[in-house]
């Protein structure tokens, strides 16, 4: 039974990461109306930034907080960039322009920062805390509550602030949002901007455990979807919820049937939720019109 | 000469000047390696664009199929009973086809962004099952395959290779050709467009999404299995996420719904990496090559959406928009 919860904790931990990363997905995919397959890229450059600031002998908070600052800016400049002049394409481009980003940001961190993978300090070092059998590095906890804290702030933004309200109505309807005086384009763009700051926190959080290097996000990155998929894109509980599933479940499998086959069994489950409900655990059935 | 406007006729003759000109010039062993392997992206190229650029389905797990392709190529030319080469490069097309149907199956509930998640969850799964079944693939160790022979004719030199991919990639072009002027075409076109519109038209979503995604895995493992013979060697991490992304970058500069487009973008793509390295400033630059495709597909699909390939018919729209205006 130890060996369950421990598994079930190191799922927490890897689960908290991916609801972040797949909060982010369903922000953006909801207000404007795009996937950022690039996210994952964006958050692996963020840990570069931070990985960089922590090599040149700075302390660790001021690491993370530099990366958080970098993937402000980073989220502006894309959405600005790269979205905003192509708002009124169709799906299928707006879609190839972020996997066009993936690899602009791949090769510009491969030709800046190198191809190698580097170790990053975790966020919190000390001892492990044994609980009846059962142990847990504060780490992980960290990790957890980081993700928590940082998700309750958000979901009380979305729920009660008048800035919510705006992201909520642009995300129902942006023309009619427009209309009521939304300033619908400042949506996308803060929208663009924690999407991107979620995934770099992510990124900076998984960093001890997967070093840091250009393919770092991969399997974060893919995780998320499948968390967001999971859940479901209308929502945005949906997600978070999907993100746990996924990472104890993956921890699951690892542990009892096959550490080997364990991303084959999980993706043949993603796109298993895909056949069976397509609009995911929390969504909503949504007719096309034509 | 009614005959010289007819498309697989234009084929066939550009395809015979382009398969004797390393016989007539003399090429480098590497050239001739390039060559040849912008001849095979071209092929999965050509299949892809089928299932993007005229069923409007996104794929973002084809380099599985090409790698499926490959391996199956190379499983069956190495064992003991000897099969032929031809029969081996069309079971490696017909297994990924197979493969195909069933994520058509997958593609029937799916549209848009699912569809694309579901295929890169696909590709992903499929490129590690690849380095766990170590009895078909030989693990991340990789594996080795002969140089294909038929009828007894051993295409050991690159200019021979060169001869037989133009020629298979001829053939596809034409039979791709002949299919999507057909019902088919019409239908998948019809797809494309509107799908509950079609489907009020009678086209059946089951047969000709199912028909898309077989014909694209189709082309996919005929190009896998010629990249092996051709090659030699595969492993892996080659048929990954970035390889189906560089096909999506092929079909979009190219030329989206284009069979000229396909090739047209495979040899841009194949060819960026050798131009930079020429570039002086740019060739101190590591991964150049990513960046620049990267960002000429973005350009590309916000500015000149139908691809490179009909650049010449947007210059010669604008010219007659000039024309009108100065009338006026």
């Amino acid at each position: 039974m130890d060996v369950f919860f421990q598994t079930v904790i190191a799922g927490l931990e890897t689960g908290s990461l991916y609801a972040l990363a797949a909060l982010g997905l369903v922000l953006i995919f909801r207000t404007s109306d795009v996937i950022n397959f690039a996210q994952g890229e964006m958050a692996m450059f963020s840990s570069f930034i931070a990985l960089r600031i922590w090599q040149n002998d700075m302390p660790y908070p001021v690491a993370f907080l530099g990366a958080i600052i970098f993937a402000i800016i980073l989220g502006f400049l894309v959405e600005r960039i790269f979205i905003r002049p192509a708002s009124k394409a169709s799906l299928v481009s707006k879609m190839i322009i972020t996997l066009g980003l993936i690899m602009i940001i791949d090769g510009l961190a491969a030709s800046i920062f190198g191809i190698d993978s580097y170790y990053m300090q975790k966020a919190i070092t000390g001892d492990n805390i044994n609980i009846g059998g059962v142990i847990i590095q504060p780490n992980a906890l960290f990790i957890i509550t980081i993700t928590l804290v940082v998700m309750a702030i958000l979901f009380y933004v979305i729920k009660n602030t008048i800035f919510g309200i705006a992201i909520r109505a642009t995300a129902q309807d942006e023309n009619t949002a427009r209309m009521m005086g939304v300033p619908v384009s400042k949506v996308y763009s803060i929208s663009w901007i924690i999407a991107t700051v979620l995934g770099a926190i992510a990124g900076v959080l998984i960093a001890p455990t997967t070093n840091v290097s250009t393919t770092m996000m991969a399997e974060v990155h893919l995780k998320s979807f499948i968390a967001a998929v999971l859940g479901g894109f209308g929502s945005f509980i949906g997600p978070v919820v999907g993100g746990f599933i996924i990472g104890i479940l993956d921890n699951l499998v690892g542990m009892y049937i096959s550490l080997k086959w364990k991303t084959v069994i999980v993706y043949g489950l993603l796109i298993l939720t895909l056949i069976v409900k397509p609009t995911g655990i929390f969504g909503k059935v949504h007719r096309k019109k034509v | 000469m009614e005959i010289l406007k007819k498309k697989p006729f234009q084929y066939l003759v550009i395809g015979l000047l382009v398969a004797i000109t390393p016989l007539i010039f003399d090429f480098k062993q590497a050239t001739m390696t390039l060559l040849n392997t912008v001849v095979i992206y071209a092929i999965i190229a050509l299949g892809y664009n089928i299932l993007l650029g005229y069923a409007g389905q996104i794929s973002l797990g084809h380099a599985a199929f090409m790698g499926l392709g490959a391996y199956v190529s190379a499983y069956i030319t190495s064992m003991p009973i000897k099969i032929p080469f031809l029969l081996a490069l069309l079971i490696a097309g017909v297994v990924p086809m197979i493969i195909g149907l069933l994520l058509g199956l997958v593609a029937l509930r799916l549209e848009g962004h699912y569809l694309a998640i579901a295929t890169l969850g696909f590709g992903v799964a499929v490129q590690q099952i690849f380095k766990e079944w170590i009895s078909f693939t030989n693990g991340t160790a990789g594996i080795n395959a002969k140089y294909p022979v038929i009828f007894n004719m051993k295409f050991r030199s690159r200019e021979s290779f060169f001869v037989l991919t133009i020629a298979i990639l001829v053939i596809l072009s034409i039979f791709a050709y002949n299919l999507l002027k057909s019902k088919t075409g019409r239908a998948l076109i019809a797809m494309r467009d509107s799908e509950h519109a079609a489907q009020a038209m009678g086209v059946s979503m089951f047969k000709y999404k199912l028909v898309a995604f077989a014909m694209s895995a189709f082309y996919a493992g005929i190009a896998g299995s010629l990249y092996m013979h051709l090659i030699r060697f595969t492993e892996p991490s080659q048929w990954g996420v970035a390889l189906s992304l560089n096909l999506l970058a092929m079909v979009v500069i190219g030329g989206l719904a284009s069979i000229e487009g396909s090739i047209v973008g495979a040899i841009f793509i194949m060819l960026i990496p050798e131009v930079i390295k020429g570039i002086p400033l740019f060739n101190k630059v590591s991964h150049m090559s990513t960046m620049f495709t990267g960002g000429a597909m973005i350009l590309i699909i916000m500015f000149f959406p139908y691809g490179l390939a009909r650049i010449k018919y947007i210059i010669k729209s604008k010219r007659s928009e000039l024309k009108m205006q100065s009338n006026e």
